[in-house]
């Protein structure tokens, strides 16, 4: 409980910084970082509390920002209709997707969403609704500057509190027992009369409903959109390394994940205009073998285990 | 010394304990039993010989050597070698594939001799040497395992639940290779459920109960014991 | 013209099935999917560029040099990193070669530039006709070698006792280690046979397509169509997998237009999972 009201104190201050500081660049930053704790909290409903890795969830986010940019550019509705669509229509293509789909199991369901992420990408540079290659551009916001920087914060972070908030109803109740137990194993959930499928799929398109959203909220902050960076592979990688950073299936984790992995992006990026993404890799390299099980664990372990918590940790795990 | 000496061996699997304070000796060209219920802990203990799995504590000494806590590969190469339970050979491998994998560790030029002998013991696994593993019934699945151990060249034979899920001829059979083997002067460890079928054909045989050895002695005594005939053999 | 289209689908078919030929035993003996794999192929391609610029050596001598340093390099990387987590869940080996993949490739970009090179041997353009098909002497050199690798492998894997070490051990971990297999060993050398068969595929697509340092992604996924399309646990499966992808990615991209080719593999890919995940002649574990 004590950490909890820490956390709801951070969290709160950190909701108020568009108020104590009128440095743009570093809201612009924080919202970033809600953007990826949106994208990585959604992966963790289905990667982390129902244990199916998908490797494609960049495709809701896609979905996300290619719809709310078409009705916003071709239909004339306004942001927030459009972005809430937009997670309709990604949750309605998890649905779908995940019909077939998630009867696969471990390697096979990850190189299929994986699969079906670059097959979506490779259509959407095809279709002309999508314009291709050459992208598609969204009416701006008419705002002052300054305020379209506390627009998308306050946005990004009302959309992450509605998830946190659901989530964490969620998993307190009936579904989140029963997704968990399909990830302790789905062979016995089945034999207890859990409908499988139906949880499952419930949780995929959850977590295509708000991905697809910060798609929407990326899209209109961008005001141009283009299909290879919205559909990058590297966008699921981050959700997640930053989910499994901060410790898989917990609700605040995928948070902290995504506001280390950023802040050490950003980092990277300023130092090394060039080499960033290569640290990047030597990151993720660097996480699995020191902390897999995440910085909690890390932090709770160390104190009693001192360093010997890494030998172990890699005792565990080689052959 | 005897030939293999386990001194206060303590082990199991990552923090869970399941041997506590093993200490049990064999001789040279004895056949030695270790029998106990299901989950007893005899597996374990296997594994651990075998180098499966590391000890928490205690020593093990084998020919002299200090073999505690080293990895399988060079315990093979000691002439340990283990036939565990399950068989665990390559289903998808032919019979004479899975006999080479026998001799892996070997370096030595008698394994195409070894091969011969092993086929004269064994001749149903001449007729199919080219038939996969998987394909074999499970008396014949046990005769090649026993077979590939033999492969090993083994101056300690290993042998985790033999009888388990065959027919009373099968074992039988199986049994009277066993003595031979023994005869011709290879020391053999079974581990058993079947109590009876181990006291009766060893010299010398260990009662294992939850993780502790309760009983030593001769088997031909341990067999007329009122404890173990009530606990064990249902009399 | 068909039949023109049939055989630049099973030439490039052949290439295909080497490519995946390495993925596909990595993912069969230790059920690493390694998504570094079109990586290690592109800097199979980058070598074979480098001897032929500074060296003048020529390509297909090249193979033997890219194959054998890609063999080092691959052993090296399992030995020395993904070893230390083989066993931990599936999707932290995914990540981990995720890393290694953004390591490799942002590295390429920085040694090479983005451009796109070319390797220009003399007789890249010489080509004979047959029944009214045009066939490039490279590419059908490239397929001819192709096939002659796989068959090697093949022999390797069913005539040496590495090769038999190697698949007792994706059919029983216990067994092999009770049968005095080192497994950290085993294991690397499978990467590293794995990575070598990657390094002779860059070489064999340097010699006849372009080449990039951001190459790997898309051949990385093709390698897992044609996995997925052959199934795991085979030699044949590979070689079945990349005739079929070469054979459908000709005649579609000639429907279609070449912009389709990606759309066209990776519908085959999800298609294959969903109706029939284990592949056409996979018995691999589901």
């Amino acid at each position: 409980m004590k950490k909890n009201l820490l956390l709801i104190s951070i969290l709160i201050l950190f909701s108020l910084s568009p108020f104590l500081t009128s440095n743009n660049f570093l809201i612009r930053f924080l919202t970033d970082i809600l953007i990826f704790s949106i994208l990585a909290s959604s992966w963790n409903i289905i990667g982390g509390y129902t244990g199916y890795a998908s490797f494609g969830n960049v495709v809701f986010f896609g979905i996300g920002a290619y719809s709310t940019s078409i009705l916003m550019s071709n239909t004339g509705l306004g942001f927030f209709v459009s972005m809430i669509l937009g997670g309709i229509i990604a949750a309605l293509f998890a649905l779908l997707m995940g019909l077939p789909i998630l009867r696969l199991k471990g390697h096979y369901f990850a190189i299929a969403t994986l699969g079906v992420a670059e097959a979506i990408k490779a259509l959407v540079q095809n279709l002309n609704i999508t314009e291709g290659n050459s992208g598609i551009y969204l009416p701006p916001p008419e705002m002052s500057v300054d305020g379209i920087y506390t627009f998308f914060f306050y946005v990004t972070l009302i959309v992450l509190a509605l998830l946190l908030f659901l989530t964490s109803i969620i998993f307190k109740n009936k579904f989140g027992y029963n997704l968990k137990a399909i990830r302790e194993n789905e062979d016995s959930a089945n034999s207890m009369g859990i409908n499988t499928t139906i949880y499952k799929s419930a949780a995929f398109s959850l977590s295509g409903f708000f991905s697809g959203l910060a798609g929407g909220i990326y899209a209109f902050q961008q005001g141009f959109i283009k299909p290879e960076p919205v559909f990058n592979v590297l966008i699921t990688i981050k959700m997640i390394v930053m989910s499994v950073f901060g410790g898989l299936g917990s609700l605040f984790g995928p948070l902290i994940g995504a506001f280390t992995i950023e802040t050490i992006s950003e980092f990277l990026s300023s130092y090394f205009l060039v080499a960033h993404t290569l640290f990047l890799g030597i990151v993720i390299i660097l996480m699995i073998l020191f902390a897999p099980k995440g910085m909690l664990d890390i932090f709770i372990n160390i104190r009693k285990k001192g360093l010997s918590y890494f030998r172990k940790n890699i005792e565990e795990h080689r052959v | 010394m005897a030939f293999l000496e386990i001194e206060n061996l303590n082990s199991g699997y990552g923090d869970v304990n399941v041997l506590s304070d093993i200490s049990l000796s064999i001789e040279k060209g004895e056949i030695i039993a270790l029998v106990g219920s299901n989950g007893a802990g005899k597996s374990t203990l296997l594994k651990t010989i075998s180098g499966l799995l590391t000890p928490t504590s205690g020593k093990i000494i084998f020919n002299g050597k200090d073999i505690t806590g080293i990895s399988p590969d060079k315990i093979i190469r000691d002439k340990i070698i283990h036939i565990p339970e399950g068989r665990k050979l390559f289903s998808d491998m032919s019979i004479e594939e899975n006999l080479l994998m026998g001799a892996y560790s070997r370096k030595d030029k008698s394994i195409m001799k070894d091969l011969d002998n092993t086929y004269l013991l064994f001749p149903i696994l001449e007729e199919r040497r080219k038939q996969k593993a998987g394909s074999l019934s499970g008396g014949e699945q046990q005769m090649l395992a026993l077979g590939k151990g033999l492969m090993g060249d083994p101056d300690l034979l290993l042998i985790d639940e033999m009888s388990l899920g065959l027919a009373p001829v099968i074992v039988d059979d199986l049994i009277s290779i066993i003595k031979d083997l023994n005869a011709s002067g290879k020391t053999i460890f079974i581990v058993e459920q079947d109590v009876r079928l181990a006291l009766e054909n060893s010299n010398f045989a260990y009662i294992l109960d939850t993780g502790s050895i309760t009983l030593k002695g001769k088997s031909e005594e341990l067999i007329k014991n009122p404890d173990i005939k009530k606990a064990y053999l249902g009399m | 013209m068909t039949l023109q289209i049939l055989i630049n689908g099973i030439l490039k078919g052949g290439l295909y099935g080497l490519m995946a030929l390495g993925m596909s035993l990595i993912w069969g003996v230790m059920n690493i999917i390694n998504i570094a794999h079109g990586a290690f192929i592109m800097i199979g391609a980058y070598i074979t560029f480098l001897l032929f610029n500074f060296t003048g050596i020529d390509p297909f001598v090249s193979l033997i040099f890219s194959s054998s340093i890609m063999f080092l390099i691959g052993y090296t990387i399992q030995r020395g990193i993904i070893n230390l987590v083989i066993r931990a869940e599936i999707f932290i080996t995914l990540i981990l070669a995720f890393g290694i993949e953004i390591f490799i490739n942002n590295a390429a970009l920085m040694i090479f530039s983005a451009d796109v090179r070319k390797v220009k041997v003399s007789y890249g353009a010489s080509n004979f006709n047959m029944f009214g098909v045009t066939i490039p002497y490279v590419r059908l050199i490239a397929f001819l070698l192709a096939i002659a690798i796989t068959i090697i492998l093949f022999f390797f894997m069913t005539r040496t006792k590495s090769g038999r070490a190697i698949r007792a051990t994706s059919q029983d971990l216990d067994g092999a280690v009770l049968s005095g297999v080192r497994v950290s060993r085993i294991y690397a050398i499978t990467f590293g046979i794995g990575t070598a068969l990657a390094g002779a595929a860059g070489t064999l697509w340097a010699i006849i397509f372009p080449l990039s340092p951001t190459m790997g992604g898309s051949l990385t996924l093709k390698s897992f169509v044609v996995t997925i399309i052959g199934g795991l646990g085979t030699m044949l499966g590979p070689v079945i997998g990349g005739l079929t992808l070469g054979i459908v990615e000709s005649f579609g991209t000639n429907w279609f237009g070449t912009t389709f080719e990606s759309l066209i593999s990776f519908s085959i890919l999800v298609i294959i999972l969903i109706f029939r995940p284990k592949g056409i002649l996979g018995k691999g574990k589901e």
